[in-house]
Formats: C-alpha cells, sequence, structure tokens
C-alpha cells in the first residue's frame, strides 16, 4: 500500500517542479545563454514556455478526453450482445487504424479542417481512439471466463457484471491503452505545431528554420520533461487501477 | 558403473548435499528418495554436471564426470524430467531425435531409430511422428520423454520424477511400461521419486536421502524388513507390510497344482455326492481350459436350487494375473470377500491360485500350503 | 419472418448482416451528404464542392450497387449473400474510380488550367463504407478465386481509370506529375532511412535483447533506457540530439541525427520483444536440451531461437511502422523524405501535396505491416501457432 501511494506523491512532486521550472523563464534563459553564447535571441518570443506548456497540455487533455468517451464505450459495446457483430471491423480497424503514421493521420485531417489547434485536436481524437479501443476489447477479454460465470450464477445483471467485476478487472489493460495513446499524443501535438496549433512544437520548428540551438533546446527539452512525466503518472495510474489482490 | 564418492553440494552455507557416497552397479535401477529438499534432484544433476558438486567425485563407468567437456558427458547420459521439457517447434520425431543429431547420426539411421522407439514406449509411430508436443496428452508426453531419453541408446539413463506430473492411471501404465522396457534393455537408471510405492515396484536398490545425507541404500526388501532408522522406518510408510507384497509376483508363490474339473459333466454332476467323494473342493474349467468358476462341497446345499454348490464368475473379474503383485492379489481377495484367487493368464486359462496363506508365508517368509475354498474357513 | 435453415455453412448468419448494412448505409450516407469532388481554382485554395452527378453514369452506379448492398445486407440469406455483398463492394469502389476520372475529366477539360479537381470527402466515406461492407462479406467462407476476383476488378478499375479515363487529371496526382522527379526521390530517400535504421537496430537490438534475458542488472537498465527514448516525442529528440553532436563536432541536422533517431526509436519494440522472446521460452526446455548435452551456442540456435523468433518479427514490425511514421518527420531537419511534401504542403496551404506525402506513407505502412506479418506467420513453427479462433 505504501509503495503505491510513495509513487503517486513522487509524481505528484515532479509535476510540481515541473510547472515551477517551467515557470521560471529566466532560469532558462540564464542556462540556455550559457549553452549557446553566441545566439543573442535563446527564447522563443511568441509566448513564454509556461503558456507553450499550456497551449500543448491543452490540446493533448481536450483529444484524450475525447478520446477516452468515445473510445472505452465503443470498446465495451462490441464486447456486449449488441455489438457484437461489429467487433471483428472495429478490431481490425483499430489494428489497421495503428499502423497508420500519426503525422500522417494528422496531414490527412487538415485539408479538410484547416488550420489551427482545433483540428490538430480531432485528428488526435481520432488517432488516439484506437489505442484505447484495442485496449478495452483487450481488458474485458481478458476478464477470466469463470469469474464472469460466477457472477452470473451470483445472480448479478449483466450493467452490474460491467461495472463491478469486468471494468475493474480491465482497468489496469484499459489504463495501458490509455497511456499508450496519450503519449502518442503528446509526441503528435508537438508536430501539429507546423500546423498552427502551437504548443510545444513551435520553438523547435522555429529553431531548426532559424538554425537557433537554444529555441531547439527549450522547446525539445521542455516537451521531452513533459513526456517522461505524463508517461510516469499515467504509470503510477495503471498501478493503482490494479486491485490489490493482483 | 556408477560411482559417487563422498559428494558434497553446498550453495552459500546452505549444505543440500554431504558426503554422499553411493555406488550403482551396471544394469541397475537405482532410485533416490526423501523428502523434500533432501537432495535427491541436486545429486541427480551432478552427474551429468548440470549442478557442479562443492567437492567429490563422481565417475560414470570409470570416467571422472569432470574429465571431458560437459556437453559430451550429457550427450553419452539418456535425462529424463518431470516436466518433459519437449520442444514445442519440434515434431515428435524431431524431438526424439536431439541427441543423435548432436552426434551426427544418418538421416534413415535416425528415421529407423524413432520408429524403433516409438513402438518401444507404446505409441503408434505412423501417428504420432509427426505430432507436436501440443497435441500430445500429458502420458504421452511422457513417453515421447522417455524415448527421446533413450534415442542415441546411452547405457545410462538419469530420470527426475519422469511419471510425476501425469494422472495416477497414466502413472501405473508407465511405470509398467518402463518395468517391461527396463527388463528388456537393461540399462543403468538413477531414478528420482518422492512416491515410495513407486520406488518400491521399480527399484533394484533404493537410496533414502535426508537433508542431503544418505541413511539407507538398500534393495528394497531390506529396506522394508530391516530399516536402518526411525526414519527410513517412517518414511517407509505405515503399511511396510503391505508395500513388502507388492514386491511379490504371484507366479512366484502361487499353487500350481489344483484341483481342476472339465464343466462337460454338467452342473449337478459337479456336486454329486459321488464327485464330491473324490475332490471336496476344485475350480471348474471349459473344455479348453478358461475358468468359469468353483465347485464346494462344503457349502450348503440349498433345497431350492440343486447345484448351487458351484459358483460361476467372470474370470475377467475374479481372477489375477502371474505377473500381478501379491499386493494387488490381496486388494483383490479383500474387494471380492474371497480368502483364496484363481490366477489365470490374459486369455482366462487357469495357472493356479494364491491363498491368505499365501500371503502370510510371504510376510512371514513361512510356508503353508492349505487347500481352502474362498468362501470357506482358513484351516490352519 | 421464415427463417429458412442455412443448411449450407453454418457460419453464415441467418440474420442482416448489420456491418454489410452499416458500410452501405455509410457510402450512402457520403455520397448523399457530403460532395465525392470538390474544383478548386488553383492549388492552394479550398475546394467548392460539387454535385454528384458531375461524375457521369459511374456516380450513379455507386449509388445503385450501395442500395443493392444495403439490400443484400439486410435481406439475403446464407454465401449467395457474401458473394452479392462482395461484388458490390468492388463494383463501388471500381465506379467510385471511374467517376472520379470523369469529373476530373470533364469539369477541367483544360490540363493547362490551374484549376483541379480533387477528391472530396465524400469519396472517403465511400471507400470506407465499401471497405467495410467488403470486410463484412470476406467473413464467410469465400473461394480464392472469388477474393482475387474482386480484388483484381478494383485494381484493373482503378489502372484503367488511370490511363484512359482521366484520373490523372486529378488534383493529386496532377501534383505527383509536376513532382514526379522529387516524389521519388522522397519515397527512395523514405524507405532507405526506414531500412538502415531498422537494420541498425536489429543489429544492437537483438544481442541487447539476448543480453537482456541473461543478465538482470543489463535487462533494468536496457529496458528502462529504450522505454524512456520512446516516450520522448520525435520531434524533441532531434532537437535533443543538436547539442550532444555538435559538441563531437557533427552536424546536429541532417541524416547523421536522423538516422540516431530513428534507431533509438526502432530500440524498444526490438529489445523488448527479444527479451520477451526469449523469456516465454518453456525453461524445461532449456533444461532438457542442455541435460541432453547440447552447448550453450547449440541451445539458443536449436531451441531458444526458433521459439521466441515469432515475437522478435512482431517485434521488428512494430519497429518498422514506427519508423515510416517517424521518418516524416524528420524532413523538418532536412532530410528528404515523404515529410517534405507534408512539410511544404503546409507551408503553402496545398492540401493536395501534403496528400501525396501522407497517402503514400499510409500505403507504405500497412504494406510493411502486412509483409512483416506474414513473414512471422511462415517463421512460425505449426507446433507454436496460436490455435485459430
Amino acid at each position: 500500500m505504501k509503495r503505491r501511494w510513495a509513487g503517486v506523491a513522487a509524481v505528484a512532486l515532479g509535476a510540481t517542479a515541473f510547472g515551477y521550472l517551467v515557470s521560471r523563464e529566466d532560469w532558462w534563459a540564464v542556462a540556455l545563454h550559457w549553452l549557446f553564447p553566441s545566439l543573442p535571441v535563446v527564447l522563443f518570443s511568441s509566448a513564454t514556455l509556461a503558456e507553450l506548456v499550456i497551449q500543448h497540455l491543452q490540446i493533448v487533455l481536450t483529444s484524450s478526453a475525447f478520446t477516452i468517451a468515445l473510445g472505452i464505450p465503443l470498446g465495451i459495446w462490441v464486447t456486449r450482445e449488441s455489438g457484437r457483430d461489429f467487433r471483428e471491423l472495429v478490431s481490425a480497424t483499430a489494428d489497421l487504424a495503428q499502423t497508420f503514421p500519426p503525422i500522417a493521420v494528422l496531414a490527412l485531417v487538415l485539408p479538410a479542417l484547416g488550420f489551427g489547434p482545433a483540428p490538430a485536436i480531432v485528428a488526435l481524437s481520432l488517432y488516439g481512439l484506437f489505442p484505447v479501443v484495442s485496449g478495452t476489447v483487450a481488458g474485458i477479454d481478458a476478464v477470466p471466463r469463470a469469474v464472469l460465470e460466477a457472477a452470473r450464477g451470483m445472480g448479478m445483471g449483466r450493467w452490474e457484471i460491467l461495472r463491478r467485476v469486468e471494468l475493474p478487472l480491465a482497468a489496469r489493460v484499459i489504463m495501458g491503452g490509455v497511456r499508450t495513446s496519450v503519449i502518442i499524443n503528446i509526441g503528435t501535438a508537438t508536430v501539429a505545431a507546423a500546423a498552427g496549433a502551437g504548443g510545444l512544437g513551435s520553438p523547435i520548428i522555429s529553431g531548426i528554420n532559424t538554425q537557433n540551438g537554444a529555441l531547439l533546446l527549450e522547446g525539445a527539452a521542455a516537451a521531452a520533461m513533459l513526456a517522461v512525466l505524463a508517461d510516469a503518472a499515467l504509470d503510477r495510474a495503471e498501478e493503482l487501477l490494479t486491485p490489490s489482490s493482483q | 558403473m556408477i560411482k559417487l564418492e563422498n559428494v558434497t553440494k553446498r550453495y552459500g552455507d546452505k549444505l543440500v548435499v554431504d558426503g554422499l557416497s553411493l555406488e550403482v552397479a551396471e544394469g541397475e535401477v537405482c532410485v533416490l528418495i526423501g523428502p523434500s529438499g533432501c537432495g535427491k534432484t541436486t545429486t541427480l544433476r551432478m552427474i551429468n554436471r548440470l549442478v557442479e558438486p562443492t567437492s567429490g567425485r563422481i565417475t560414470v563407468g570409470d570416467r571422472d564426470v569432470r574429465s571431458a567437456a560437459p556437453e559430451e558427458l550429457r550427450r553419452g547420459l539418456g535425462y529424463a524430467i518431470q516436466s518433459v521439457g519437449l520442444f514445442p517447434h519440434l515434431t515428435v520425431a524431431a524431438n526424439i531425435m536431439t541427441v543423435p543429431r548432436l552426434l551426427g547420426w544418418e538421416r534413415s539411421r535416425m528415421r529407423a531409430r524413432v520408429d524403433e522407439l516409438l513402438t518401444l514406449v507404446g505409441l503408434a509411430p505412423d501417428a504420432y511422428a509427426t505430432k507436436y508436443p501440443r497435441h500430445l496428452s500429458g502420458g504421452e508426453a511422457q513417453r515421447v520423454g522417455v524415448a527421446r531419453a533413450l534415442a542415441a541408446d546411452p547405457p545410462v539413463l538419469l530420470m527426475d520424477e519422469p511419471f510425476g506430473a501425469v494422472d495416477p492411471l497414466n502413472r501405473e501404465r508407465l511405470q509398467g511400461e518402463f518395468a517391461r522396457i527396463q527388463r528388456d534393455l537393461r540399462k543403468t537408471v538413477v531414478f528420482v521419486t518422492h512416491d515410495v510405492d513407486e520406488a518400491i515396484r521399480l527399484a533394484d536398490r533404493i537410496a533414502v536421502m535426508k537433508d542431503g545425507r544418505l541413511r539407507q541404500y538398500d534393495t528394497p526388501e531390506r529396506l522394508l524388513d530391516h530399516p536402518a532408522d526411525k526414519f527410513v522406518h517412517d518414511f517407509m510408510g505405515a503399511d511396510r507390510a503391505l508395500k513388502r507384497l507388492g514386491r511379490v509376483r504371484v507366479d512366484t508363490v502361487m499353487n500350481t497344482a489344483v484341483p481342476r474339473i472339465d464343466r462337460s459333466g454338467g452342473g449337478a454332476a459337479l456336486t454329486s455326492p459321488a464327485s464330491c467323494a473324490v475332490e471336496r473342493f476344485a475350480y471348474v474349467v471349459d473344455a479348453a481350459g478358461v475358468m468359469e468358476g468353483w465347485s464346494d462341497c462344503r457349502e450348503p446345499e440349498s433345497s431350492e436350487s440343486p447345484g448351487s454348490g458351484v459358483t460361476l464368475i467372470d474370470w475377467r473379474e475374479a481372477t489375477v494375473r502371474p505377473d500381478d503383485s501379491l499386493k494387488e492379489a490381496l486388494s483383490h481377495m479383500l474387494e471380492l470377500g474371497f480368502r483364496r484367487i484363481a490366477v489365470t493368464d490374459d486369455s482366462g486359462h487357469l495357472l493356479g491360485d494364491v491363498s491368505l496363506a499365501e500371503v502370510e508365508a510371504a510376510l512371514t517368509g513361512g510356508d503353508s500350503h492349505v487347500a481352502t475354498s474362498p468362501a470357506g474357513g482358513l484351516d490352519w | 419472418m421464415v427463417r429458412e435453415p442455412d443448411n449450407i455453412d453454418p457460419g453464415v448468419s441467418h440474420l442482416a448482416d448489420r456491418v454489410g448494412a452499416t458500410g452501405a448505409l455509410i457510402v450512402l450516407a457520403g455520397c448523399a451528404l457530403l460532395p465525392l469532388y470538390a474544383l478548386r481554382a488553383n492549388r492552394i485554395v479550398p475546394g467548392i464542392a460539387q454535385p454528384i452527378a458531375a461524375g457521369g453514369p459511374a456516380a450513379w452506379v455507386l449509388v445503385l450497387l450501395a442500395m443493392v448492398a444495403l439490400a443484400a445486407a439486410l435481406r439475403a440469406r446464407g454465401p449467395s449473400r457474401a458473394r452479392l455483398e462482395l461484388a458490390c463492394a468492388a463494383g463501388m469502389i471500381a465506379s467510385l474510380s471511374w467517376a472520379l476520372a470523369y469529373a476530373a475529366a470533364n469539369i477541367t477539360p483544360d490540363p493547362a488550367s490551374p484549376a483541379r479537381v480533387s477528391i472530396g470527402a465524400g469519396a472517403w466515406l465511400a471507400i470506407a463504407g465499401a471497405a467495410a461492407v467488403w470486410f463484412a462479406a470476406t467473413r464467410s467462407p469465400m473461394s480464392r478465386a472469388c477474393r482475387v476476383g474482386a480484388a483484381a476488378l478494383v485494381a484493373v478499375s482503378w489502372l484503367a481509370a488511370g490511363w484512359w479515363g482521366g484520373l490523372a487529371r486529378l488534383s493529386i496526382l496532377r501534383e505527383y506529375s509536376s513532382q514526379s522527379d522529387a516524389f521519388w526521390n522522397e519515397v527512395g530517400t523514405h524507405l532507405t532511412l526506414v531500412g538502415a535504421a531498422l537494420g541498425l537496430a536489429i543489429v544492437i537490438g537483438v544481442p541487447l535483447g539476448i543480453l537482456a534475458s541473461r543478465v538482470l542488472r543489463v535487462r533494468r537498465v536496457t529496458l528502462s533506457a529504450v522505454g524512456l527514448i520512446q516516450t520522448i516525442p520525435s520531434l524533441a529528440l532531434l532537437g535533443l540530439l543538436v547539442l550532444p553532436l555538435a559538441a563531437l563536432g557533427l552536424p546536429g541536422i541532417g541524416p547523421l541525427p536522423a538516422i540516431i533517431a530513428l534507431t533509438l526509436y526502432a530500440l524498444l519494440p526490438i529489445v523488448r520483444n527479444t527479451y520477451l522472446g526469449l523469456a516465454q521460452v518453456d525453461a524445461s526446455a532449456i533444461d532438457a536440451g542442455l541435460g541432453m548435452g547440447m552447448s550453450r551456442s547449440q541451445l539458443l540456435t536449436r531451441v531458444e531461437a526458433p521459439l521466441a523468433l515469432p515475437l522478435v518479427i512482431e517485434g521488428v514490425r512494430a519497429a518498422a511502422v514506427m519508423t515510416i511514421g517517424i521518418a516524416a518527420v524528420v524532413a523538418f531537419i532536412g532530410v528528404g523524405t515523404l515529410g517534405v511534401l507534408i512539410i511544404t504542403g503546409l507551408g503553402y496551404q496545398a492540401d493536395d501535396l501534403i496528400l501525396l506525402g501522407a497517402v503514400p506513407m499510409v500505403l507504405m505502412a500497412v504494406v510493411a505491416d502486412a509483409l512483416l506479418r506474414a513473414l512471422g506467420r511462415f517463421v512460425t513453427s505449426p507446433g507454436i501457432r496460436e490455435e485459430a479462433r
């Protein structure tokens, strides 16, 4: 028990530290000046680092929210009687879709929806859907049949079985799918900056275009830190969702 | 053939095998037995150097096991383990041919050997050679494991609970098969088990181990009759007498000169005063000698059914075979409520019988042949 | 409603084919609600929707087939339903190609004009719907001839539409024709980069995975390290490589950091799957192998490798698909892969240029995935193949 909450505490601490670090642009300025003494500009001028991080998070969190809201119910539906006909199609589509490079999905959505953060959110929601659906289906499938039979034998209704047996037991695998989805989204959101979505990709791209290593590093370091932190947080979440008996 | 001289194995400060010395003669089955953690499996694995002894010397056929590379040593020893360890990606035939392939046999020789071995372990070669391990039942997999161990015809077999992972009925069968194969091949076998009955059934000599030390190394009979200490005594089990009987084959103690009457005389004739004057009790056989029942003149004759002194039985259910053990015969007797039981061959031909007297004699070493009907009293 | 007993094939449902019906409805929705084609005045201006009739007779055939497919899905029974659905699906995709060609040829007859017809959202929806119908049809057992025939029909139709029907006038293909040399260069670079990165990742990753399966400390360190790299966004990793490379006097942009980044990303699936593949080898098989006299290397090649190989190939498959995607991102640092088309397209807001970069990439990924899956099946011994569901 203690170990789990220690992990959560560590992540919370890390998040707070990151949040603070990002807000102190002056520290970044000093560090980047020291690394790149010859460069006149070391910070992204169009937005503060904190703003960039928030933009990035907005894109990721919004799309993840859509993904979870759509993906988990869809995954549950295809494992129910009513949706069983569609299960193969949904699984095959999810498998196929996950072979699509995320950049390509972003690129395909853009002609239809234009530029800016909103199309990026749509693209990310769409692409992130598939790992979540796959994870949900896999998690529910992995619930041992004996447990389901026992639940039915005890008189639990279908809804109850879903709520009290299947979902709790599948939670970890579902979380794994969400985690995959979010990490990919963070990465794709970085590239989405090229499509006008904002976020931490902007200083990176700007840095490449102006041959400014400091801007590059500013965006890259912040993005990497954000990604690692998010992964650790979701890893903790995965752990927490595992019933202590497992 | 195999000699262990003061072999010790230590893991850190844990002494797993302590100064073990024993010798296994050629063609002998030596069973290592003892409670969990007694070091029997470690000992076995030191013979083929899967575990290296901390000190001591092991020789196989007068060669120190350390004198050659371990791979070379192992290719000359057959190795069969409880979980079998068949290679799932290879067919049964390819599995069996593992060591011959390592030794470089030609294909035709290997193919012939596969057929030979599968037949030996009781599996039809045509059906089984191309199967994959996942399609085999537990008993079948064990048999393939034994075939694989025998493939290169090693003089020595090392077996670690090879029949342990199988249900009791199959284990019974596999033990019988092993005994039969061993009678034919006469390999030198070191066999680890925790099942005392299995050890008694299969071993020429049993090495009882505890805490890494050898407590007694003797034939099963001597272990049962003269245990070296309380541990061995208790380990062999409270039913030592019955176990003892398990070592005695029915055909070694059965009475062969049993009275028999041919059925052709008809039922009533069998218990007519005339025939009763000749023999009070006799087995009834048909013209071919197949047992049908017995006739006991001392049984009270009931007025309702004259000739009721004749009891007809189905030989398949109420007799034993010559290679069954006295223990099985006794068990049958108790089950059927008899005091003696007929011995027939596999086709039902009457060969003789055994009675409680033979059982007692086997236990005490005495000798009393008293002809008594199964339903009658025991005449002492 | 009377249900006729299906005495031919127990696998074919008696009930309506909901998947097929849904697919057909999607096609109809695509045709009715969204444009199949759009007219743009030039490269960068958004398109104006065109009526479905602009596609000529083929467009109506498309609609008709969709309705037939719907009817078949709802009413027909038995194996004939599957064949009918497949025929409709193939027919729909085929007629779409002709509709697009017709529209492109007729709306913009002058090849010199900058105006162009592009594939509308409705067309994409129609393809998706037709694919769903196809999928539903192929769930039932069907002769190989049927499947191959359907695929052939589609292929021939699109090729014919391209050659004679004017499909080449479609905006994306016009984009292609004006860029064809550059396009193939980029495809070549893309494939070369992916191949090189995968090769390096295998050469480094497989031994690393083998080591990880033997030595606990190596396993922990390696898996953590490659796992960490995996979470870092690709663009960020490229940015992070600039400094250390510059410190070593090496170029921070260009093919070198690209290869390094691609290889690093490809490492995780390969190392992890090699480790997992070896870890799941039955321990008793290893004990038996050693006990019978195999040397460590013989054990590896004769027992462990064949048993671990399916998982390793699976890792290579995942790595390949991922690498194809990331190879587009390295276009940002000046490496000429298909990503260049996407970036340039983003810059000009030229949709078809973006598509010209994205669609081949998707096709590459799908083909690589299918090929490596097939390879995986090929190297899996029948003794360890998963039972078919």
